[in-house]
């Protein structure tokens, strides 16, 4: 993980040196030892706040519609799952291909930093993370700790498609095994199986608690319009009471706004602050993209064209 | 006079409606309860919150003077979802109002003083219950010269017209200018912009207050005017504007530092405005 | 001020007690989550829970809250206000969430105007606090003048200690309940009980990991609005959710609407709204006067450091870390608070 780091910040240092670009977003180190937070790098010594490690949840792609008309060019750090953001924001033409440097890095795994935490004396400070395969060790000086992957790691990183950067300029760190995981959407099957009036219980309990902060709107690297319907005041068409009906307007509106770009990278699901699983919605639209058009997960190549953004005469037409 | 309820308005009636322009309409309203109307103790300056009802409300300057009588007039240029519902109602039809809020002027300590009144557009509506109040027959004799210097961007768009044109100069002592920026087919009167005019007629310091009320621009432009005419910070008055809900210092959002517009403001001197943080 | 002792086998007794004689509200767990409900009984009680994910302040200020109802024709108009408030206690919550209810008390209860919707809410509950057992990383109470065993704001409080709570009975409203329920609140070996609290309270206000001082910060805000720190990192990473907002016990915004429920008839709403959101401060005509996340951010840091305390001489941040904790970008007021003391010595 050292050398990564090293790399990292050589690599960033020299893109700003040399003014190949004028900012670098990374990760730096959080206000939690187990936690980081995005930074943003302009200058050249600047590059030692970047760090990264399995704390690095962050979709950094995200910001780079911020600096879609500012001047210069920037470099962004991102993992696999991030990296299919970055061809959909191409393919949607966000951000033009010569404005932005891509730093992949291939990623074992992100943890949850909370639940991390917990496990942590409160107050230490990071020594050493090591990657085990299964497992990852966290030196601190107040001890050192393991983490068993399978219990720690986010949702999202269990199933990872994508563990290498599917799109970059340059890559840093070591290539990590692509694995298949047969049980990919599980959780959406188990969620399937359920009578309707089950999966209306489920539902209406998970968004009857959100409080529509729209961490999870704001967050989503894909969610680019200028103005999102949720906010407009002429016509309003949510209000910002937040009961059961309004609620479900706009879960499913945000879930078929995304459906066919969102490219899974889980970000809605891990910011919200109520625990809902959005990703569950997410995914079951991707599972059955996949088995209605044999679509891919969105961003996974250059140039995908969403099922549901084109007509083709052979598609199925139950409905119609 | 205390609302206990503060968040509810009182039913009140529309019982006139004059047409100033294009996009601006003067609403006089009595409310059905004849003891609130005579207890409502509205001051120059102060606003109400307006109620139509689906709606919700927006925060509406008093353009009357509580000198006038037992009613209060409401001048709404029509911007968005309320305004242009406010615009489509009649004589007879009801609405809802809670107030009065905010500091008004302090038209106590203006006593003894020359006033001279400075409007832009739509903003004469707030500063003409104060004008009114020092040319009422109650009040006239606290008061010095009352000068009101008015532009509009046309003809069409000048507000009070009758107040502009016979009830204000028939009184004694007051000076009335009135400006549009253009040219105009039928315009006798002076053509230019407000700071340029403000200049020409460079009114001199001497025991004057300025009140001057208008969109941010003609503000930004027409403060410098003043000063160099020789007022100082305390001598000039300016009332703001900023996104209001509540009216009562709760909701939150109309805060300019520590200062909530709806209840510290909206009229201050620009003396005080300089120790206000630039955010409005 | 007096004390009574409850043994730990008689909680859930007084709990059913109370979800019969009152509206209870309490901390419960739904999946994941730990949330202040209303309970039928000790059942559904939470009574071992480190801070809850949202603050129990929707006792006074509900996300969302009805004024009045009208029925409107144009020509008619009859505004209904809602029944009288049920009588209510908030059971279990913490010192810094009951501080919070305080920040809230000058801004509903002003001089100027009050809040019945807000006052008659407070004034038919009765508070109920739980001493901190453990303080998390994100906590810093203790520099927000509170502390984890603080009883500040509780009619009565309860600190966990051994087998037993030991009760502080703050108020007339909490000795009237001590009294209703005699049969469980006993006044034997409230000495001691008294000095082990001591010791407690001693020893978790040692295990506080997160240095906090405000000293100077708010003098430096005070003389200098425009400062470069808010062109920062913060300013660039902040997602302008109303995450931060909405989980902060003292965040007390809101927005006002109608709600129609007919053709003639709807409510009149208020619920919660976030200085965080662009369209909080828009105008119609489209000027802003906070357009950017940067004067939006200032905002809200500013709100809790300095013009809540210019207004109501309190700070308006309780130390819960609420906000510490859920921001998706970790944005941490007191690591702002830290970089504005190191401004403080650059200016
Ligand atoms: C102190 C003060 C005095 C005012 N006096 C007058 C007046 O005398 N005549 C007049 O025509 N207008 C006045 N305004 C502006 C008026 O409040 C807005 O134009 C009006 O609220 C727009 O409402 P809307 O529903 O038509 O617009 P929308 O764009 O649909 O606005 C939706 C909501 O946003 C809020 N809002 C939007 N813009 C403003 C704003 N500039 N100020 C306050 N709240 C706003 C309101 O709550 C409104 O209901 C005043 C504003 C303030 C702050
Ligand atoms: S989903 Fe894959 S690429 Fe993304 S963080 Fe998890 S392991 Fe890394
Ligand atoms: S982040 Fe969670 S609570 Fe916030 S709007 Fe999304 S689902 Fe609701
Ligand atoms: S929670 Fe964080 S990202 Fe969201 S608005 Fe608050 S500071 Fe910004
Ligand atoms: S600002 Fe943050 S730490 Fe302070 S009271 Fe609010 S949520 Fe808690
Ligand atoms: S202004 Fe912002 S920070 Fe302050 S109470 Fe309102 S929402 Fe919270
Ligand atoms: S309008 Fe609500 S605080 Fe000023």
């Amino acid at each position: 993980m050292m050398d990564v780091i090293q790399q990292l910040r050589e690599q960033a240092k020299k893109l700003l040196e040399e003014k190949k670009v004028d900012l670098v977003i990374g990760f730096g180190q959080g206000t939690e030892l187990a936690r980081t937070t995005p930074v943003f790098i302009d200058s050249p010594e600047g590059v030692s706040k970047l760090t990264w490690g399995p704390f690095c949840a962050n979709n950094l792609a995200k910001y780079l519609t911020d600096y879609k008309n500012a001047p210069g060019n920037i470099a962004v750090v991102v993992k696999g799952c991030d990296s299919r953001s970055i061809n959909r924001l191409l393919d949607d033409n966000q951000i033009s291909r010569d404005k932005v440097v891509i730093i992949g890095v291939p990623c074992s795994g992100q943890l949850e930093w909370q639940k991390v935490s917990a496990e942590i004396k409160p107050g230490a400070s990071l020594k050493e993370v090591v990657d085990n395969g299964d497992s990852v060790s966290v030196k601190t000086d107040a001890g050192d700790y393991k983490f068993d992957k399978k219990d720690y790691l986010l949702h999202r990183c269990l199933v990872c498609e994508n563990p290498n950067p599917v799109v970059s300029d340059l890559t840093i760190g070591k290539e990590q095994p692509v694995k298949n995981y047969e049980d990919r959407f599980a959780e959406v099957q188990a969620l399937e199986q359920m009578s309707t009036e089950e999966k209306n219980a489920y539902w209406d309990k998970q968004f009857s608690r959100c409080l529509r902060c729209y961490a999870c709107r704001n967050v989503c690297s894909v969610c680019t319009c200028q103005t999102c319907v949720f906010d407009q005041m002429l016509p309003m068409w949510v209000s910002k009471r937040t009961n059961l009906s309004e609620n479900t307007a706009f879960h499913l509106t945000r879930a078929f706004h995304v459906a066919g770009r969102c490219v899974d990278c889980g970000e809605c699901d891990r910011v919200c602050p109520m625990d809902i699983p959005l990703r569950k919605l997410n995914q079951k639209i991707h599972k059955d993209l996949g088995d209605l058009f044999e679509s891919p997960t969105p961003g996974t190549k250059p140039g995908l064209v969403s099922p549901l953004g084109e007509f083709s005469p052979g598609d199925p037409e139950e409905f119609m | 006079m205390s609302n206990p309820t503060a968040l509810t308005p009182y039913p009140a009636t529309i019982t006139k409606i004059d047409v100033e322009a294009s996009d601006t309409k003067t609403f006089t309203v009595v409310f059905d309860d004849p003891e609130i109307m005579e207890n409502f103790g509205n001051q120059p300056g102060q606003v109400c919150m307006l109620s139509a009802f689906g709606e919700g409300e927006s925060t509406i300057s008093i353009t009357s003077s509580p000198t006038r009588g037992k009613f209060l007039e409401f001048c709404v240029r029509r911007v968005g979802r309320l305004t242009s519902v406010l615009h489509q109602m009649e004589v007879g039809q009801k609405i809802g109002v809670r107030g009065p809020y905010g500091n008004g002027f302090p038209y106590e300590t203006m006593k003894g003083k020359d006033l001279f009144f400075v409007g832009g557009g739509s903003a004469l509506a707030p500063i003409r219950s104060l004008i009114d109040y020092a040319l009422s027959e109650q009040y006239r004799s606290d008061y010095g010269k009352v000068e009101i210097l008015y532009g509009a961007r046309s003809m069409d768009d000048i507000l009070f017209k009758s107040d502009l044109a016979e009830r204000w100069p028939k009184i004694h002592n007051t000076g009335i200018y009135t400006t549009i920026d253009r040219e105009e087919e039928g315009w006798k009167g002076h053509v230019g912009f407000v700071p340029s005019y403000v200049e020409e007629v460079a009114p001199s310091p001497e025991n004057k207050i300025a009140i001057v009320a208008g969109p941010p621009i003609m503000i930004k432009f027409t403060l410098p005017v003043f000063a160099k005419l020789g007022f100082k910070d305390d001598q000039i008055i300016t009332t703001l504007e900023m996104r209001m809900k509540c009216c009562l210092g709760k909701c939150g959002r109309c805060n300019i530092g520590s200062k909530f517009i709806c209840v510290d403001g909206p009229v201050f001197s620009l003396a005080q405005l300089k120790q206000m943080p630039q955010e409005y | 001020m007096e004390s009574r002792v409850v043994n730990k086998g008689q909680i859930s007794e007084l709990l059913d007690k109370l979800a019969k004689d009152y509206n209870l509200i309490a901390p419960i767990k739904e999946e994941t989550m730990t949330l202040f409900r209303r309970v039928s009984g000790a059942q559904d009680v939470l009574l071992d829970y480190n801070n809850s994910d949202i603050s129990p302040k929707g006792c006074f200020l509900p996300q969302n809250e009805k004024t009045f109802s009208y029925m409107y024709t144009g020509d008619t108009l009859e505004i209904n206000k809602p029944e009288g408030v049920q009588k209510t206690v908030l059971f279990g919550a913490r010192p810094c969430d009951i501080k919070a209810i305080l920040t809230f008390d000058p801004v509903f209860e002003g001089v100027k105007f009050g809040d019945e919707y807000y006052s008659n809410k407070r004034k038919s509950t009765v508070i109920i606090g739980l001493s901190c057992s453990k303080v998390l990383s994100t906590c810093f109470c203790y520099a927000m003048g509170g502390g984890p065993c603080d009883g500040t704001g509780s009619d009565l409080l309860l600190t966990e200690i051994g087998d037993k709570y030991y009760v502080e009975v703050n108020t007339e409203k909490g000795k009237a309940l001590v009294d209703a329920y005699s049969q469980i609140f006993s006044s034997q070996g409230a000495e001691q009980l008294a000095k082990d609290k001591e010791e407690l309270a001693k020893k978790l206000s040692g295990e506080f990991v997160r240095k906090v001082d405000l000293t100077g910060v708010k003098e430096v805000l005070d003389g200098n609005f425009e400062l470069p720190y808010w062109d920062g990192d913060n300013a660039k990473k902040c997602i302008g959710c109303g995450t931060c907002t909405y989980v902060c016990p003292t965040c007390h915004c809101f927005d006002i609407f109608d709600y129609p429920t007919g053709d003639f008839t709807g409510d009149r709403l208020r619920c919660w709204d976030s200085c965080m959101f662009p369209e909080y401060t828009l105008e119609a005509g489209g000027h802003n006067p906070r357009p950017t996340r940067k004067e939006r951010i200032r905002n809200r840091f500013m709100h809790k450091i300095k013009y809540h305390l210019d207004r109501y001489n309190m700070v308006g941040c309780v130390g819960c870390g609420r906000c510490v904790n859920k921001c998706p970008v970790n944005i941490d007021i007191t690591k702002i608070i830290n970089d504005l003391k190191e401004v403080a010595q650059n200016v």
